[in-house]
């Protein structure tokens, strides 16, 4: 059973693990990681969860202030992940990276429309030139992926015919490296000149407004829901099963949604409107798995709590620090996880029931949304719930944790007693069986 | 067929990639590794005898010493074959796996090969020739299945001293 659902699945996630377009993306978001955690520090000091500072804080006429590390952070995001994305995949194309970057940028620019619409105070709305928050933003990240790959291949190209401008001996490397991408980036800008006018002329208006319409928001609203976060889950553990980083996979396909996602939640929390979305980075990151893949802090403190083998209590204690800041790798390969089937079935339902039970508390007003606050995926759990919604999250996240425990059990114990007997076989038999003699094996007489 | 396995810290659950001073000891149960490799093993009617393991950091101070105890031990137990590995993409293992792998061939009457992904350059250009090396995915790469099947096959083959030339040079490095 298990090697059939092997042959199915694996070719699946190595097609995406291997895919030069997905890794590209998923490489390129990481450039945008630690400036969104930085900008998110600022956002939270700015939004904190107690009604007494953000009141103090607006008195004192600084909530500006505070906002604009956020403002420069989550409002131009989609600048970070055409640089971060084209600069990625022009390295697996064999282009110059940093030029790649640069040319996929501008061509992203080409195609924005440089207007902004402006209310004024007698209602008349007006459109004046400018760079709009909104394309820079969320809304214009999926064009910007579509355009640091267009950019980046037509680069690539025109470089693979060698219709680049060579130097003679003895020009620096850098004044020749500058010279060789004029011909690559003068043809993608053209091609993106062409494109932008074509644009122009449809119903749409724009490359941006087609894109957004037409692939951006139905992608968003198919990823904010509760089914395809469920499915994207259980692929993402039934890869880890298989000794494979569920994460990277599924996260290459999914993570470009749930960034948006986030990012159009942070930006209303800036702006001090609802928050739009349920599903995000942070409902990810935060309340599906606590501890790492398969949420195994619950499986930990089943391992300390309730088992009895010297193997897997020793194990728990010696991965409790790491598994409190999320990193569960000792018992995913300790244990292990990887390829043992008594434990698949907790690993796969026990993020799922996380999931489920968070959608549904959320939907019913009983937890708030999380708030788009990018939090490092370290932040132990408790801490994190309440910064990223308040008390109640805190609250949700303790019980799940708890929930998690008891889901665990039954199939820890299976294996603790297989141990348990394993370890009694080892000092009853060894003498006759193997002949030599050992609980631990003992190196200090050798 | 008897085997040991030989692990670092990370492997045989003893500690994390910062506890690299456990000291050298054994188990007689299957660890990590081990675990995953269960079905494989009985396909080829292998039982794990011990898994033997230090910590990286053990190895790297004194590697004369840990290596002539691992061999001693390895006399003491007599498996069949031992199994340094799979040591995926971490450097220090994969380097110390390869060593003791040529020196359980070296100094002892026990056959051994190492196994790890292609992420240890170094210790792949200098060891091939010396010690069979199985391919692994690198930690959450693809095919550890496929990977810990072939330690398996070459094992017994090895075992059953037939010729492994042509396995080896399908499922190891070249």
């Amino acid at each position: 059973m298990i090697k059939k659902l092997e042959s199915i699945f694996m070719p699946l996630a190595e097609s995406i693990g291997k895919n030069k377009y997905l890794m590209s993306i998923r490489d390129g978001f990481l450039v945008s990681t630690p400036l969104l955690i930085i900008g998110s520090i600022f956002l939270l000091i700015g939004n904190f969860p107690i009604t007494a500072w953000t009141d103090f804080i607006e008195a004192q006429g600084w909530a500006g202030f505070i906002g604009k590390p956020a403002s420069a952070t989550f409002d131009i995001m989609a600048i970070l992940a055409v640089i971060g994305i084209a600069y990625a995949f022009a390295g697996r194309m064999n282009v110059d990276k940093i030029f790649g970057a640069a040319t996929a940028l501008v061509s992203w620019f080409i195609v924005m429309p440089f207007t902004i619409d402006k209310v004024l105070e007698t209602g008349e709305t007006i459109t004046v030139s400018g760079i709009p928050f909104g394309w820079v933003g969320s809304k214009g990240i999926f064009i910007g992926i579509a355009c640091a790959f267009l950019s980046v291949h037509i680069y690539a190209w025109v470089n693979s015919k060698g219709w680049v401008i060579k130097m003679p001996d003895g020009v620096p490397p850098t004044v020749e490296q500058s010279f060789s991408a004029l011909i690559p980036a003068g043809v993608v800008a053209t091609v993106f000149f062409a494109i932008n006018w074509i644009f122009a002329l449809t119903p749409y208006g724009s490359a941006f407004q087609f894109v957004f319409e037409i692939l951006q928001a139905p992608l968003l609203s198919l990823g904010n829901t509760l089914g395809a976060m469920v499915i994207a889950y259980i692929f993402l553990h039934f890869f880890w099963f298989f000794g494979v980083n569920g994460g990277s996979v599924v996260g290459a396909v999914f993570n470009p949604i749930l960034q948006t996602l986030s990012a159009q939640n942070a930006s209303a929390l800036q702006a001090g409107l609802p928050i739009p979305n349920i599903i995000s980075q942070q409902f990810q990151d935060l309340f599906a798995t606590f501890g790492g893949c398969g949420s195994t802090l619950s499986l930990l403190i089943a391992m300390l709590l309730f088992c009895k083998s010297k193997r897997v209590t020793e194990l728990a204690k010696l991965s409790l620090v790491p598994g409190i800041f999320g990193i569960n790798e000792p018992i995913v390969f300790g244990l292990p996880i990887v390829l043992n089937p008594t434990i698949l079935i907790p690993f796969m339902l026990v993020p799922t029931v996380n999931i489920v039970i968070s959608y549904v508390v959320m939907s019913i007003g009983l937890v708030p949304y999380c708030n788009g606050i990018q939090l490092p995926w370290t932040t132990p759990v408790v801490i994190s719930g309440f910064l990223s919604t308040n008390w109640a999250g805190a609250l949700l996240q303790a019980f799940l944790l708890v929930l998690g425990v008891f889901i665990y059990l039954p199939f820890i114990k299976i294996i603790d007693k297989q141990y348990l007997q394993e370890e009694a076989n080892a000092v009853n038999t060894v003498e006759e069986d193997d002949d030599f003699s050992l609980d631990d094996l003992d190196f200090d007489d050798l | 067929m008897k085997v040991v396995m030989i692990f670092d810290q990370i492997q045989a659950g003893a500690g994390t990639k910062d506890d690299k001073m456990v000291p050298l000891a054994g188990k007689k149960e299957a660890l990590g590794p081990a675990v995953m490799m269960q079905p494989m093993l009985k396909e080829v009617d292998g039982h794990i005898m011990a898994c033997l393991y230090c910590g990286t950091g053990t190895y790297e101070a004194n590697k004369a010493e840990v290596s002539r105890k691992l061999c001693a031990m390895v006399k003491k137990l007599k498996p069949d074959i031992v199994m340094c590995g799979p040591a995926f993409n971490y450097i220090d293992y994969g380097a110390m796996a390869a060593k003791i792998a040529y020196d359980i061939n070296t100094t002892t009457d026990v056959k051994a090969f190492a196994a790890m992904s292609k992420e240890n350059e170094e210790t792949i250009h200098e060891y091939k020739d010396k010690v069979a090396i199985v391919e692994t995915p690198k930690k959450g790469g693809f095919g550890l299945n496929d990977a810990l099947r072939n330690m398996c096959t070459l094992a017994k083959a090895k075992v059953n001293n037939e010729d492994t030339t042509a396995l080896e040079k399908e499922i190891c490095f070249q």
